[in-house]
């Protein structure tokens, strides 16, 4: 737990519920989530079944240990505030404080174009502009989503990643709360970024966000969040589901920051359906948590239809990040691409973890992996788990992968420079990931080079 | 400003390769280090910013203060500046940045900043007090007066480059950085006619500021167009010789056979 005592982000504000369930998960608690919520009767009968789902799936067998998971010891629903605020300055002070301390400077503030942040279970805080609306566009937090617009979620919820789909994506079902709900109408194209700040501020208390974006034909959206955590001496659990539906000749890019504090387990299920033509871009940097699982996904269901997955990962001491990307080719001259690039460090360990598939006749897909690690010293480790299922002769697929070191001939460099060991680790590091950092927006490109950089200065071994 | 090497030792792997170097570089004087392959060029260059493979005994004064035992960063603060003869490639990291970097680095306190706590971002919008486009536009001059392409300026640093570029971008960097010696490990091998012009450009440019320059070379190429005003012959790791300028045509015309 060397990292802690460093952790740039390690605070947390006085607790403020209007109500807290137990502790723990029965049918009881699912219940009474809903009924909190006065859900209508099908969410509820839907979290019912997936309680009973989850009841019944083991636990992972593959991937990163998760057996110190206590799923009694954890509060499945938190509601901090009575109201959403609507501007910035209807923030409860602490929760402005938490951003301050984050480092999201004032004319930064004002870029963000709809921020929906998370804090505890429930989205308190929500701008949108007005143009949103105007052009048809919503991006609601799901719980408004489904009181809002209860014949689209009915129509969407549940059917790209269903409860059944891992044990996880179940409890999920069973229990979620927050999240976000986009929909953008036929051939509007959302200029600006839709962004989200999620925040855990409660001892072992769960995260359940369900996010479902729908983007119909011709239309563009870019989806951005970003998390930081307080410390807690037990361990607590992220379990978000993300549901997209990428509509004919659709574009949707879902770009992911996240920096739990290294002792959440961050156990997500992404995924998107890509129709004709359809574009999906997963920018996904796991830097935080104790524990991550998250492979975000492209089921490539129409002819032409692309898929891309960026993915960073960073390990530092005591931290596992297993991930990777899922590329589903279902129709032919579909194509996808992964990238991966991670970075060990301090005891820390990395995992790519990827499947490309093709089924018969999905004839002329093309599929790239490329997945390049980075192990800073030999404490780390990194692994690569590829599997490769191509059922049709007519495809293009490549995979590389690269291991690497920080050379000292490239320290001796940049030291001559008159830049620290640190700041020259910090900077081959920066440089490595650069590829996919410059995907991001500029606050998040900075944000996440200052973290490396607080990672490097940050430890002694 | 004096650059004073004292009877400087340098061994790796328990080979002493350096066996007493000493000389004396004054601000803005051009001096030329030269010897065949293996005497050692290459290792006193290194030496002087404390490459960490190399062990050293001697003294290293930079206006009198020994900076021998000091890591290397701080060579560089001191205003030691060396140009790599193969410099390493770094992925993602451009020449920019690099500058930037390295330039606010050399400037901490004037960099910080009140307002933005993050430095990262601080150091997008002021750069040793001056603000990010005054310094976009001094790199820029510098890389003209090069002949250097500007898009190399956003490329990551020796990614790629040719052999001249690379020469060029160290160059680059020598003129930027604030610099009170510069050493030059074989800046004329691999370049053309044009890019020698350039190069030496930079050279005379970094004297008139009053920079001691070392150019350390195996042939006189460089010294068609830049007169040195001491030359050395470096050979087994003691310089056996030092004379003007005339020096070098000696060694034009008969090799190194008589200084062994």
């Amino acid at each position: 737990m060397a990292r802690f005592g460093k952790y740039k982000y390690g605070f947390h504000t006085p607790e403020r519920y209007v109500f807290k369930s137990k502790k723990g998960l029965d049918a009881g608690v699912v219940h009474e989530i809903s009924g909190h919520k006065s859900e209508p009767l099908w969410m509820k009968d839907r979290r019912l079944a997936a309680y009973s789902i989850f009841g019944k799936k083991k636990l992972p067998l593959w991937g990163a240990d998760l057996s110190t998971i206590d799923f009694d010891d954890i509060y499945y629903y938190l509601k901090p505030t009575e109201k959403m605020a609507n501007r910035w300055k209807d923030l409860p002070p602490e929760i402005l404080d938490t951003y301050n301390k984050i480092g999201i400077p004032e004319a930064e503030k004002k870029f963000l174009s709809g921020v929906s942040a998370q804090f505890e279970s429930e989205v308190v805080y929500k701008s949108i502009q007005s143009a949103l609306s105007k052009k048809g566009v919503i991006f609601l937090d799901m719980d408004s989503g489904l009181r809002e617009y209860p014949d689209l979620v009915k129509q969407y919820f549940g059917t790209v990643i269903p409860p059944a789909d891992n044990k996880f994506a179940a409890l999920n079902t069973a229990v979620w709360s927050g999240g976000s709900f986009v929909y953008v109408p036929r051939g509007v194209r959302v200029d600006l970024p839709l962004q989200a700040y999620f925040r855990i501020n409660a001892a072992n208390m769960g995260q359940f966000e369900r996010t479902l974006i729908i983007a119909e034909e011709g239309s563009f959206v870019h989806y951005v969040e970003g998390c930081t955590a307080p410390i807690y001496t037990t361990d607590s659990l992220h379990s978000a589901v993300v549901e997209i539906i990428v509509k004919k000749g659709a574009r949707v890019r879902y770009t992911t920051i996240q920096n739990w504090s290294t002792n959440v387990y961050n156990l997500v299920t992404k995924r998107a359906r890509v129709e004709e033509e359809g574009t999906m871009e997963w920018v996904d940097g796991n830097l935080g948590s104790k524990v991550t699982m998250k492979y975000p996904s492209v089921y490539l269901m129409g002819r032409k239809a692309r898929g891309e997955v960026l993915s960073i990962a960073y390990a530092g001491a005591n931290q596992h990040q297993d991930a990777g990307g899922k590329a589903m080719h279902y129709a032919p001259e579909t194509s996808s691409q992964i990238i991966s690039k991670s970075i060990s460090r301090g005891g820390g360990r990395t995992s790519y973890r990827g499947m490309v598939y093709v089924s018969p006749n999905a004839k002329h897909c093309k599929s790239k992996v490329v997945c390049d690690a980075l192990i800073l010293d030999e404490h780390s480790r990194s692994d690569t788990y590829p599997t490769m299922k191509i059922n049709e002769h007519e495809t293009q697929i490549e995979h590389e992968a690269t291991v690497s070191k920080i050379g000292d001939e490239q320290l001796f460099y940049l030291t001559s420079r008159g830049l620290t060991k640190h700041m020259a680790e910090s900077m081959v590091v920066n440089g490595f990931i650069e590829p996919i950092v410059k995907e991001l927006p500029l606050e998040y490109a900075v944000e996440m080079n200052r973290l490396i950089q607080l990672q490097m200065e940050g430890s002694v071994g | 400003m004096t650059l004073n090497v004292i009877n400087l030792h340098a061994s790796v792997e328990g080979k002493e390769i350096l066996r007493g170097v000493s000389l004396t570089i004054k601000k803005g004087e051009v001096h030329a280090i030269m010897g065949p392959n293996g005497s050692g060029k290459s290792t006193l260059a290194s030496t002087l910013l404390g490459h960490p493979s190399y062990k050293s005994r001697g003294k290293i004064l930079l206006d009198g203060k020994n900076i021998r035992l000091l890591p290397t960063e701080n060579r560089a603060k001191a205003g030691l500046f060396l140009a790599f003869q193969s410099p390493v490639a770094i992925a993602g990291v451009s020449v920019m940045n690099l500058l930037r970097s390295a330039y606010a680095a050399r400037f901490e306190k004037k960099t910080a900043s009140k307002t933005v706590q993050n430095p990262v971002l601080a150091r997008r919008m002021n750069i040793g007090g001056m603000s990010i486009g005054d310094f976009t536009d001094m790199v820029k001059s510098y890389a003209a007066s090069l002949d250097l392409k500007e898009e190399l300026l956003s490329r990551g640093i020796h990614e790629g480059f040719s052999g001249g570029e690379k020469k060029k971008i160290e160059m680059l960097q020598s003129l930027v950085l604030p610099t009170k010696f510069a050493i030059f490990d074989e800046i004329d091998t691999g370049l053309d006619v044009d890019a020698l012009r350039s190069v030496s450009k930079g050279l005379e440019q970094l004297s008139k500021k009053g920079v001691g320059v070392l150019i350390i070379t195996h042939y006189q190429r460089i010294l068609h167009y830049v007169k040195p005003d001491v030359v050395h012959v470096l050979v087994n790791g003691l310089i056996v010789r030092t004379g003007n300028a005339s020096l070098a045509k000696k060694i034009e015309d008969e090799g190194y056979g008589t200084f062994r």
